[in-house]
């Protein structure tokens, strides 16, 4: 009962859409992590998880959660997929999609990590990142404003 | 935003490829064979830049990209070394045209180059993080 009450207290807000950027900003993170990681590797290409398409996914799952027809909210553990069907054929191009601006010089080891690049990339991952954490902390803030009747 | 972020990098990639020639350059500057072994001097390289067109910012800024890198044709500097095995025939060996006091002053510019660029990429996160603050 208390549960339900939460979820729905958080199904409200913000927050569900924020922790989807943050766990995507996390993944995305770990990932250019290794492509630092594998500066000097030979025959190594870059890897990303595209922050556009990632973005266009999101867009769609709150539109359909925005969706007045549907008879009730998304539960909270169901994925946020757009729509069932090529859900999984988008899953795959997830990992193989690297932005363009990624794209930069082979070298002669037949690897392409320009570690500028890489640095700039997790800067605006971490960027987008603060962001999301940010506007979250206010959310609870503003919850606990609500509880507590008093401005913390 | 963020493509105030990208012109900087381009600016970063830039200068390391310029400093790269210039470390070719350097490191090169008493070859006196081709890649073959062939007596043939090595040529100094030089990066250009250009206009990246396709990175812009709303404010009419543009990234910068390697244009091309030119080969030097300056002749080649001749010594006279008549027991050397690359000597012409008149026992001069031919030098790569290499000019240290140019390199390295072609170094420092774009190390500062450089450094100014990782300025301006300060400048440009210290901006968002002082946006952020308006929600903090």
């Amino acid at each position: 009962m208390e549960v339900a009450m939460l979820s729905t207290l958080f199904r409200s807000s913000t927050i569900p859409v924020l922790e989807r950027v943050v766990n995507f900003t996390e993944a995305r993170h770990g990932v250019l992590a290794g492509n630092i990681a594998n500066l000097d590797t030979p025959g190594y290409r870059t890897r990303d998880l595209s922050p556009t398409l990632f973005q266009e996914r999101l867009k769609e799952a709150i539109e359909v959660r925005h969706r007045p027809a549907l008879p009730a909210y998304p539960t909270y553990d169901e994925p946020m997929a757009g729509s069932a069907g090529r859900g999984g054929d988008r899953e795959l191009e997830v990992f193989r999609k690297v932005d363009d601006s990624m794209k930069s010089i082979l070298y002669h080891d037949d690897s392409d990590v320009s570690l500028e690049r890489q640095v700039n990339e997790i800067v605006k991952n971490q960027q987008q990142h603060n962001l999301a954490i940010t506007i979250m902390a206010s959310q609870f803030r503003l919850l606990r404003a609500a509880i507590t009747e008093r401005v913390a | 935003m963020f493509s105030s972020l990208d012109v900087s990098t381009s600016g970063l990639v830039a200068q390391r490829a310029r400093l790269n020639a210039i470390s070719s350059n350097i490191a090169n500057m008493s070859t006196t064979r081709n890649e073959r072994g062939e007596p043939e001097p090595y040529r100094p390289r030089y990066v250009t830049f250009q206009t990246d067109t396709d990175l812009t910012t709303p404010g009419g800024g543009a990234g910068v990209e390697i244009g091309s890198v030119r080969y030097s044709n300056e002749p080649p500097r001749m010594k006279y070394e008549p027991g050397h095995p690359d000597a012409d025939e008149r026992g001069y060996v031919h030098y790569p045209a290499v000019d240290m006091t140019t390199e390295f002053v072609d170094a420092l510019e774009a190390t500062r180059a450089y450094e100014a660029n990782i300025g301006v990429i300060e400048v440009t996160k210290n901006l968002s993080e002082q946006t952020l603050r308006i929600v903090a």
